[in-house]
């Protein structure tokens, strides 16, 4: 039967590749706002943290954190099917029902924010309300690590599958993931901190709050993330060989300029240092799944069937939403001719 | 075959279900409601009106919370669903549609930026910037529903796609536009039912009437639009597929007459209520009109998913996420070399691959009763047949060998009582049993393939024949293996058959 094949990539793998990794970044950092920030606030010390006035406008900016975070988490969660979807599947279904029940975490998560954000009494309620939203967070961090590093290792994941195909599998590999979650995850703080000091500029104490999450999570964040460099065994030596290691070593450098520059209060070229960090970040990321599934899958051999018009819709559509949020930023933020 | 399946005891059709219906209703609100909105508040600004003012306010705040959190999120679920219930099927769709999707994720950054600016906007803007965003949020939100729509439509009408593999091809499928169409009616009627029932809990005074009424005239024009479209969409569906439904699935295709009846109530409960007597619109008629309004879109839904089957991309792959195209070759060389994940019990693993996407044992479309009682040599017959049953089945894709493999994996778990003890009958009682576990799956007494009609007064010996050479009538019917004294109820009980079918 002569029937079309699915079985393509309808751009250069190139391209792809770049679409992911550059919204996986702007993911990543509006991840780092909404979770970072949100530790940074709960477990820094300040002072009738409630009643502060930086603390309650990083709160009422956690939804729109968090509408930014799923938005932008979409785009690069398709590119990354699109290439790697055997080993994405494969690694959702062993894990099924802890993948699935992100959904509704997340869902709780949204609301617990949201109550927090239009709450008329915080200092009764925004403790125990971002806890929640908080532990939610956790939650998901640790089973998208423990998912994508499972996804990475297609061996472990028939293994794993073998012994339980009912969806409840949690990686038993935990050297593969364990380190790359914590880094995750102290990244995040690290970044909430340069967050929290950013929104709180004017207020001393919630600036040296954010300064020091700042960093000390970068401190811990290096720490584990050279940790998780070495749990890559022979794959380190690989990456070595790739342009990543010294795009590894640029978002270092970058990271530390970012702390330079949050010290001087130069906060935008704060922000700029870890965005473009994060992406030199993912960079990385992006070539260890290469070595790690070199033995099994090479994404360049994948046929390419390009379908340029529609990506021409989509280029165009992508441009005109840039053009249209910043418009519409625009005149929420005209307040001189506002009513 | 390249994945593994999720074994779990919940029925997929429940789960996917559960969170795709949920997703739809709240997702054709978002769109639906935020035009209501932006129109609803251009007049109340024209016209000065602070009570449709703040009633906007307010129904915005819970519109964020609701279509931003809940419609966003189901969205993502289904999302997660189906990569985990059919992999090979959403592997299909984001080859062929990335770019569709990528173009209806742009569409929803800005439809989420416009109802968050919208919403936190009443205070702080001036009115006409804050309809320019309104009227943004809306144009995106329906611009996601026109793109949405052409993958969904695909999956039941992939029309020329199935021939050229061409992006547009697949995307403005044969029910494309009429679908595009009937969602906007049905968005713009649920935002009407929505403002309804916010304002059926105010207190009845001119405000409210007048109020009541501009909502009703928004779900009649919902209507309006509904109608001729869904029609529209069904006559744009193949006639292969629509027969075929019609044959198999009579149940399915019964709903679809249930939904003009459906229909027609709201449209006169709304007249009624809420264009001649505004004053009688409570909450029990608003709750009322609610319900059948989105028990009409269910039904919709579930009769849209339902004709497609067995295929989950019609003429191109099973809801098993077998190819068609795959078939012959599995069927020679079988299924068990192609399986990429298996857990060493060879019989558990092509039950679900061959038949869990549908089936569970004890749950969902249980499998057990229909097999309790009966035998190996019956079991692996009926799976080797199963394209000829009625529900519209895909055709088996494994070897002989591993139908009985499949049919002893079934074997062990169902109840191995004879069906006279098992079900406590008797006589023609049993009978009818018999008949309906091991004809009825593709003879049904009055309905699918009936053939009752050519059994009617035949004496015990031609009776007996008959079921004798069953096997030899055709080959996806299964040799009568069961004990005597099942063979002499279900003949008793062919006994009673009346000409014509009836029971």
């Amino acid at each position: 039967m002569n029937v079309p094949s699915h079985n393509f990539l309808s751009a250069p793998l190139w391209l792809i590749n770049v679409l992911h990794i550059v919204t996986l970044s702007l993911h990543l950092i509006a991840m780092n706002f909404l979770f970072g920030g949100l530790a940074v606030i709960l477990l820094g010390r300040i002072k009738q943290r409630w009643q502060n006035p930086a603390v309650l406008r990083y709160v009422k900016l956690l939804p729109t954190a968090m509408a930014a975070t799923i938005t932008l988490g979409v785009a690069p969660l398709l590119f990354l099917q699109l290439v790697y979807h055997r080993q994405a599947y494969s690694a959702g279904i062993v894990s099924g029902w802890f993948w699935l029940f992100i959904i509704p975490v997340v869902i709780l998560a949204y609301y617990f924010l949201y109550g927090a954000a239009f709450t008329k009494t915080p200092e009764k309620h925004n403790g125990r309300y971002l806890l929640v939203s908080l532990l939610c967070f956790v939650y998901v961090s640790l089973v998208y690590s423990t998912v994508f590093a499972l996804a990475e290792n297609p061996e472990l994941c028939r293994t794993a599958y073998a012994a339980n195909p009912g969806g409840l599998t949690i990686n038993p590999d935990i050297g593969s993931w364990i380190f790359r979650w914590l880094h995750m995850i102290t990244g995040a703080i690290t970044v909430g901190g340069l967050f929290v000091g950013w929104v709180g500029k004017d207020d001393d104490a919630v600036y040296r709050t954010g300064k020091l999450f700042f960093t000390w999570g970068f401190a811990t964040a290096s720490v584990f993330g050279m940790i998780y460099l070495f749990t890559l065994g022979e794959h380190l030596l690989g990456l070595m060989r790739t342009p990543a290691i010294w795009a590894l070593t640029v978002g270092i450098v970058l990271s530390a300029g970012s702390l330079h520059f949050f010290y001087k209060r130069r906060f935008v070229w704060a922000g700029i240092m870890v965005m473009l960090s994060v992406l030199m970040m993912v960079y990385t990321r992006h070539h260890v799944r290469l070595l790690h599934l070199a033995d099994e899958f090479e994404p360049s051999t994948l046929p390419i069937r390009t379908q340029w018009s529609i990506f021409l819709v989509f280029l165009v559509c992508f441009v005109a939403a840039l053009g249209l949020v910043w418009y519409m930023l625009k005149l929420f933020f005209a307040r001189e001719q506002n009513q | 075959m390249n994945y593994p399946f999720w074994d779990i005891d919940i029925g997929y059709g429940w789960l996917m279900g559960g969170i795709a219906i949920v997703h739809v209703f709240i997702s054709h609100f978002a769109i639906g409601g935020g035009l209501y909105l932006v129109l609803a508040e251009s007049s109340a600004r024209k016209l000065n009106d602070s009570f449709r003012l703040e009633f906007l306010q307010k129904l915005s705040k819970f519109f964020v919370l609701v279509s931003v959190v809940f419609g966003a999120l189901t969205g993502v679920g289904i999302w997660f669903i189906i990569g985990l219930i059919n992999p090979a099927a959403t592997e299909v769709l984001i080859h062929n549609f990335v770019w569709g999707w990528a173009t209806e994720w742009t569409f929803f950054v800005v439809e989420i930026s416009a109802a968050i600016l919208y919403f936190y906007g009443w205070k702080t803007m001036s009115a006409r910037n804050h309809l320019i965003i309104g009227w943004i949020y809306f144009i995106a939100a329906w611009l996601s529903l026109v793109v949405i729509n052409g993958i969904i439509t695909y999956m039941l009408t992939p029309g020329e796609w199935l021939q050229t593999g061409d992006f547009w091809d697949g995307f403005l499928n044969p029910t494309y536009w009429p679908s595009v169409w009937f969602r906007t009616g049905i968005c713009i009627m649920l935002a009407g039912l929505y403002a309804l029932l916010v304002a059926s809990f105010f207190k009845t005074d001119h405000s409210k009437t007048s109020l009541v009424r501009y909502n009703a005239v928004w779900a009649l024009v919902g209507l309006a639009i509904m109608f001729p479209t869904f029609r529209w969409y069904f006559s744009n569906i193949p006639g292969t597929i629509r027969e075929t439904a019609a044959e198999a699935m009579p149940v399915v295709t019964a709903r679809i007459s249930e939904g003009w009846w459906l229909g027609g109530a709201i449209a006169i409960m709304i007249i009624l209520f809420g264009l001649a007597l505004p004053r009688f619109f409570g909450r029990p008629v608003a709750v009322v009109v609610m319900i059948l309004g989105l028990l009409w879109f269910g039904e919709f839904e579930w009769m849209r998913e339902a004709i497609r089957k067995p295929y989950v991309v019609h003429g191109y792959m099973y809801g098993s996420g077998i190819e068609v195209a795959e078939l012959e070759s599995l069927r020679s060389d079988g299924l068990l070399p192609r399986l990429a994940y298996r857990t060493g019990d060879n019989g558990a693993d092509l039950f679900r691959r061959a038949c869990r996407s549908c089936h569970t044992m004890t749950g969902y479309n249980a499998l057990k009763p229909r097999f309790d009682g009966t035998d190996q040599e019956f079991i692996a017959a009926m799976i080797r047949g199963v394209g000829v049953m009625r529900g519209n089945m895909p055709l088996y894709p494994g070897t002989e060998t591993e139908s009985q493999l499949i049919a002893v994996h079934i074997y062990n778990q169902v109840d191995k009582r004879p069906l006279g003890e098992i079900y406590g009958l008797t006589g023609a009682e049993l009978g009818r049993k018999v008949y309906d576990i091991r004809c009825g799956s593709c003879h049904e007494v009055g309905g699918f393939n009936d053939k009752s009609s050519s059994m009617v007064g035949l004496g015990d010996d031609e009776y007996n024949d008959l079921l004798d050479m069953a096997n030899d009538i055709s080959e996806e019917m299964p040799a009568f293996t069961a004990p005597d004294e099942e063979r002499a109820a279900l003949i008793e009980y062919l006994k009673t058959l009346s000409q014509g079918g009836s029971r």
